[in-house]
């Protein structure tokens, strides 16, 4: 099944100064191209940690990832390649380069990989303008956007190289109910009309309209259900 | 390439905090260029001074040994004394001839040490001469002998005249150093002084007060003898011209007196057949290869040559130390200044680059998420670091041309002055009778000159000169690549250890 993520037995546990915190515990998680997974949860459940871990920010203690029949677990696997070529981040606080103007943010990781220029920056105008960023927006500084703005940059820059994985870590938490409303819907036509799978964790339960899957996480455990019946 | 661009940009893209890092670095860069200009240049003037002075020694009876035989003879009677010259035996009156000169073997077997590069031996005497009369020193003579003083020195004679030999003309220090010229003839040779073959230089004026000229003869009294047999024709092969006895005239008006005109150059081998002391010399002369050898081949003196206190080793070392103490004193003076600024320079590209660094963070963060390596962040960080240090280090280079000269001469101005009052307060502690000691020249080298030459201008101390050098540019590069090594070492060490979740999840 190369359309399928999936996540088996996967835990992670800091060590902090009270004694060890386990953030994730044996998840177990399947997410598709073409859905929306929705991972519902109380600041702290280790919803992020679980993210940053299918993003290969964090390396697990023990489970795996088979990210579309590829483990990204096993020894020797190019997680750069993983992280710059499979996967896009959504942050809640945008994580945009201040400095760059919303079209170097986008061509930024496209240069990166070693894509023309030219080309990089004709994909992140077209990305751009698909997330309604057009003309004198896009040579904004991205420290000069509004929220909603930004989000649809830092949407624009997750697509940049085409990932199969959206990775959106609460996209709606600094936005207003009407501007979170129009990122999530990006999100969802992503996945519809992209075929992305798009991963949302949040706190937020109006984004469980969206979702084809859903899970409550809790103490770094996870429960889910299938939404899209 | 795309790392370089992307720091290159990144380094125009904050041109405030930029500018506060370059003028930092620029102060002291300027400072430290400066200071580095300075040494390098007290450096080199320090080596080039190492080339002509403090490589020179002679080996000679000490002054020492010259006062005891005096004052053992000031110690008799005239009568005494007169007695004994005439009781005498041939063998006395060789030894009392060479008492004051050195054996050949001696200054031979001192040369064969590997630090010698050029050796010459030398004897003076006073020779005098049947067919010759310095025109002008007898006209002085019979003025103070018609003069109320009655006659004149006894020791002076318008028919004798200092005679000095060596192995070879060209090499006799008055025409090294330029106080006397040939104007005519050649230098005898080596090769005349192996085949003692007698020739002689001449000078000019005395030349043409007694008609000579190229290729006539001289006829030498030789010491010691009678008969036939003390007499030497002497050839001139060369006639010479005396520069400084010139420059003298021109300036205390003394018309054509001219006191070095009496000195004739022979070959060493003529010489001492005419004072008749074959196998002695006044002075073995040695140019070795630079002053760092003067304390080895002292050493090896006193313990092979010296002869109790006999014969002494006289160097130029003074000389050398008047000249370089202060240049000396300027470069470590200056390498302190140099390091002082160098460690602020780290310092200051430490703590830009800390603060910078630590301001961007979050930045490092995104750029480890969406996929950049090690490598690339690094190379763009590099980048930036090196362009910050870059236009620090040209702005100090241009800088420095402009004020080391000025920061050398007031360093040696500095040194000069501290050097000065050393001086003087070793001059007062030596007390006037060394000082009086130090006037009447006893203690000058034969590479110094004639007796009647001026004290070689190489005794003051030297000006800096800080020129612009090539190496100053390369010294330039080289900071350069330290500084931004050094700089690089804050990112560098962010970069690996940083961990984009642990930044991504802070808000």
């Amino acid at each position: 099944m190369h359309d399928l993520l999936e996540v088996k037995g996967l835990s992670k546990t800091f060590r902090v100064k009270s004694g060890d915190v386990t953030a994730v515990d044996k998840v177990n998680l399947r997410a598709r191209k073409g859905e929306v997974t929705v991972i519902l949860g109380p600041s702290g459940s280790g919803k992020t940690t679980l993210l940053y871990l299918i993003g290969s920010l964090e390396s697990p203690d023990a489970g795996e990832i088979d990210a579309f029949g590829e483990n990204i677990c096993r020894a020797g696997a190019d997680l750069i390649e993983y992280r710059r070529k499979r996967v896009g981040f959504v942050f809640q606080s945008f994580n945009l380069i201040t400095a760059l103007t919303a079209l170097e943010n986008v061509v930024l990781p496209m240069d990166l990989v070693g894509v023309p220029t030219a080309q990089a920056h004709e994909r992140a105008m077209e990305l751009l303008a698909r997330m309604g960023i057009d003309g004198r927006l896009q040579k904004a500084k991205a420290n000069k956007m509004s929220g909603g703005e930004k989000q649809r940059v830092a949407i624009a820059r997750a697509l940049a190289n085409n990932p199969d994985i959206i990775l959106a870590d609460e996209p709606t938490g600094n936005l207003d109910s009407a501007t979170g409303k129009v990122v999530v819907d990006i999100l969802v036509n992503l996945a519809r009309n992209d075929s992305k799978c798009v991963i949302i964790v949040t706190h937020d339960d109006g984004i469980l309209d969206a979702a084809d899957w859903a899970y409550r996480m809790e103490d770094g455990k996870l429960e889910g259900a299938d939404l899209s019946a | 390439m795309r790392s370089v661009k992307r720091g290159f940009k990144s380094f125009r893209r904050h041109p405030l905090r930029n500018l506060i890092v370059i003028l930092l670095l620029f102060v002291c860069l300027s400072f430290s260029l400066s200071m580095l200009a300075v040494k390098l240049a007290a450096d080199n003037q320090v080596e080039e001074v190492k080339r002509s002075v403090g490589n020179y020694a002679e080996v000679k009876v000490s002054s020492d040994y010259r006062m005891a035989v005096f004052e053992e003879e000031r110690s008799q009677r005239e009568s005494e004394r007169a007695a004994r010259a005439r009781t005498m035996t041939a063998e006395e009156l060789a030894e009392q001839r060479t008492r004051f000169l050195v054996p050949e073997e001696l200054t031979d077997a001192f040369s064969r040490q590997s630090e010698i590069i050029a050796y010459d031996k030398v004897l003076e005497t006073t020779v005098n001469l049947s067919n010759v009369k310095n025109v002008q020193l007898e006209t002085m003579l019979s003025m103070r002998q018609r003069g109320p003083q009655g006659e004149g020195p006894a020791a002076l004679s318008s028919s004798s005249f200092t005679f000095e030999g060596n192995t070879n003309g060209a090499s006799a220090s008055d025409f090294l150093l330029g106080n006397k010229v040939l104007v005519e003839g050649s230098f005898y040779t080596y090769d005349d002084y192996l085949k003692k073959n007698p020739v002689v230089l001449i000078e000019k004026t005395l030349a043409e007060e007694n008609e000579l000229g190229m290729g006539d003869t001289i006829t030498a009294a030789i010491s010691g003898k009678s008969g036939s047999s003390a007499k030497m024709q002497l050839k001139i092969v060369g006639i010479y011209e005396t520069v400084q006895a010139e420059q003298q005239e021109g300036g205390s008006n003394t018309e054509t007196f001219n006191p070095m005109g009496e000195v004739f150059y022979a070959p060493l081998s003529v010489v001492q057949e005419l004072n008749n002391t074959p196998g002695y010399v006044s002075l073995g002369s040695y140019y070795f290869d630079n002053v760092d050898s003067t304390g080895k081949l002292q050493q090896y003196f006193e313990t092979e040559v010296a002869d109790g206190d006999k014969y002494e080793l006289a160097t130029d070392l003074a000389d050398f130390e008047t000249i370089s103490d202060p240049l000396q004193k300027v470069s470590k003076t200056s390498t302190i200044g140099l390091a002082g600024a160098l460690g602020a320079c780290a310092l200051i590209i430490l703590l830009a680059m800390g603060i910078i660094i630590g301001g961007r963070t979050r930045e490092l963060g995104v750029l480890k998420a969406i996929g950049a390596t090690d490598r690339q962040v690094m190379a763009q960080y590099a980048v930036e670091v090196v362009c910050i240090c870059l236009v620090a280090v040209i702005l100090a280079m241009g800088v420095t041309a402009l004020i080391s000269q000025s920061m050398g001469d007031w360093l040696m101005g500095e040194s000069k002055s501290t050097a000065t009052a050393g001086e003087e307060q070793q001059a007062q502690s030596q007390g006037p009778g060394q000082f009086m000691g130090g006037l009447a020249g006893g203690d000058k080298l034969y590479k110094e000159g004639g007796r009647f030459s001026v004290a070689s201008i190489e005794r003051q101390p030297l000006d800096l000169n800080v020129v612009y050098q090539g190496s100053l540019f390369l010294y330039g590069i080289l900071i350069l690549l330290g500084i931004s090594l050094l700089g690089m070492i804050v990112p560098v060490v962010w970069i690996v250890r940083l961990r984009p979740a642990r930044v991504l999840s802070m808000e």
